[in-house]
């Protein structure tokens, strides 16, 4: 049986497998997460939400009448969105608008492969056992073969850039979908869609680039791995506890990136009916929904790996019987069990399900943002202070963390550093809220104006 | 307008946590993050419609006084069994939505000259207003407090004589005359 299964999974090489299984999982992950976000609102709003459709669909005799907290929604509405008429108005740019959906969710998909799962598995086999296909060679003996390969689709040297690149080519599907559709709503919320990414890539970069360099590398994996450690003996080396500030600028930033509340000016139903997707129905429509939430997990899971730690399962390691099982202490992501990695790829999951949930929270707290509030927010507020933190950052590593980066990556950051990186991240908060004082205030938003002799109120005869 | 009648609105000071904004943010989101918890808890506002109805909940738990609403139509019998309708046609000269189609026919007892032979009432059209309960000079004509009633066709949900009646039997219990 064993010996089977293990025929099976090797007919593909790991990297197909976890290619499927991730492209999956998370497009079946998003249609859930449209029922998570509808159970998060309505929890927000004193009501229960969707808890009527179960997975028997009426059909299914032996859970015909299980409700199962409205488990079968996700699934009867994917049905639905397939059934329905696929509508384009007469006159759109046809080769656009259904090109548009495309582009999104295709960058989408695409950037989730930089994604470091689960760490690297090593697997030892007799000499004469299939190695699979990619994966790297570590040790030959005349006996056995020892070889590797990671829990991640692609384990590119240019991870974070590779996701910010892909992340900034969505705003294309937004922008064309709005000019597309040839309706002025939509090419409205395509505009303020791409001001809005525009401004809040550079922030959003910034804050990314804090993190490089404190490791000297971009590959998520590499940035993973070096949090696996911990300071004192018991505090998990993960970013948020030493870049606390460079964490906010970062979330702000890829909620904005997102186009989720409170930056969804580019899709605001008040005043824009439904903004870019405006003119979509049916599977055109569902695509630009999915690449939303995909882009969302995305940007959480890049999000966790960069400031959680990843797949790291905190004080796990510290268990006699789980540390047996990674051969180098100071490579932690190596390990020789593959339900390890798993245990991993679930906790990578878990935090990046409670980003998620951030997401959601936030979305149903706060009000949309001004579209000059957004600007402001970006220019005069992100974009400054994420400054200031790459360069209190550069400083910090210069002056204590020593200028060699492989060097820190083995050391990883020692606990003098993460201070001095602590305090340089408060540092930063306490100059911006005095220099918020200094700067000039911008012109008064209500401005007061002529009334009489005005087009309503005509000037008195003299 | 004069000027003088211009009132200038000054624009809320804002603190220092204000301009910086997550302060607020903050709180926003403890506040939402306490609902959550509540219905998480329990304590959500929700009926669960056809399980629940408000009218058999009290008042402060969000339910209606069933006595006072208006649903669908009742004629009414009397101690016999004999439909009380007289075939005036007060209800449906009075009937706002001309949805009361009566024909007469000479009655078949002493005590009255005639009775409905037709009494159809197009539950569609019908607003609900009550007004001929309110013509009707022998209350024969009453609405209940039923207001969840469905067909699937539109000629199901014109209630001719005997529906009525039957509504009648159906909720006099409840509801006596």
């Amino acid at each position: 049986m064993l010996q089977s299964i293990n025929y099976y999974l090797h007919l593909l090489p790991p990297w197909l497998w976890i290619t499927i299984i991730i492209h999956f999982g998370s497009l079946g992950t998003v249609a859930y997460l449209i029922l998570l976000e509808r159970k998060v609102a309505s929890w927000a709003q004193d009501r229960i939400g969707p808890n009527r459709t179960g997975l028997g669909f009426g059909i299914i005799p032996w859970l015909k009448d299980k409700k199962m907290f409205g488990l079968g929604q996700p699934l009867a509405d994917g049905l639905k969105f397939f059934v329905k008429e696929d509508y384009r108005p007469k006159n759109v740019d046809r080769i656009l608008f259904t090109l548009a959906p495309m582009i999104m969710i295709t960058v989408i998909l695409i950037s989730i492969a930089v994604i470091p799962w689960g760490g690297i598995h090593q697997h030892t086999i007799p000499a004469d056992g299939p190695v699979p296909y990619s994966a790297t060679i570590v040790s030959q003996t005349p006996s056995s073969i020892t070889y590797q390969y990671p829990f991640q689709i692609a384990s590119l040297n240019i991870g974070v850039l590779f996701v910010l690149a892909f992340l900034s080519l969505a705003v294309y599907g937004v922008v064309v979908g709005g000019w597309a559709s040839n309706n002025k709503y939509s090419f409205l919320g395509g505009l303020r869609a791409a001001a809005n990414m525009i401004s809040y890539e550079v922030p959003l970069g910034l804050s990314v680039l804090t993190i490089v360099l404190m490791y000297g590398s971009m590959d998520l994996s590499v940035i993973t791995a070096s949090q696996a450690h911990y300071w004192l003996g018991f505090i998990p080396a993960w970013n948020i506890f030493t870049q606390p500030l460079t964490f906010f600028m970062f979330l702000i930033c890829i909620h904005a990136e997102a186009n989720r509340a409170p930056f969804d000016l580019a899709e605001a139903e008040q005043e824009l009916v439904g903004g870019y997707h405006t003119e979509y129905s049916s599977m055109r429509f569902a695509l630009f929904f999915l690449a939303e939430y995909a882009g969302m997990i995305t940007t959480s899971a890049v999000c966790v790996c960069l400031f959680f730690g990843g797949w790291h399962i905190p004080w796990l390691d510290k268990i006699p019987a789980i540390a047996a099982l990674i051969p180098d202490p100071s490579h932690p992501a190596v390990t020789t069990s593959l339900p390890l990695c798993i245990a991993r790829a679930l906790c990578l999951i878990v935090k990046t399900i409670g980003v998620l949930f951030f997401f959601m929270w936030v979305r149903w707290s706060l009000p949309r943002f001004r579209f000059d509030q957004l600007m402001n927010l970006a220019w005069r507020a992100l974009i400054p202070i994420s400054l200031l933190l790459l360069l209190a950052t550069t400083l910090a590593i210069y002056f204590v963390g020593g200028n060699d980066a492989t060097y820190r990556a083995t050391e990883l950051i020692n606990t003098p550093l993460a201070l001095t990186l602590l305090g340089a991240n408060l540092l930063v908060l306490v100059i911006s809220l005095i220099a918020s004082q200094l700067l000039p205030a911008p012109p008064p938003t209500n401005r007061k104006l002529p009334v009489e002799g005005s087009r309503f109120n005509p000037a008195p005869a003299l | 307008m004069k000027s003088t009648d211009i009132i200038h609105l000054q624009e809320p000071h804002l603190t220092l946590g204000d301009q910086f904004y997550l302060p607020q943010v903050l709180i926003g989101l403890g506040t939402t993050l306490r609902h959550m918890f509540q219905v998480l808890g329990g304590t959500d506002k929700v009926i669960q419609y056809p399980e629940e109805r408000r009218e058999d909940l009290p008042i402060e738990a969000g339910g209606i006084l069933a006595r006072t609403s208006r649903g669908v139509h009742r004629l009414n019998k009397d101690e016999d069994g004999r439909v009380k309708c007289v075939a005036c046609f007060m209800c449906s000269t009075a009937c706002p939505a001309k949805c009361i189609h009566i024909e007469a026919e000479e009655s078949p007892w002493q005590d009255r000259e005639k009775y409905p032979k037709k009494f159809d009432i197009d539950e569609l059209r019908c607003i609900y207003c009550g007004m001929c309960e309110e013509a009707c000079p022998v209350d024969a004509i009453e609405l209940t407090n039923t207001h969840d009633i469905v067909g699937l066709t539109r000629q199901e949900m014109i209630f001719d004589k005997s529906k009525l009646l039957q509504i009648y039997d159906e909720t006099v219990a409840k509801e006596p005359m």
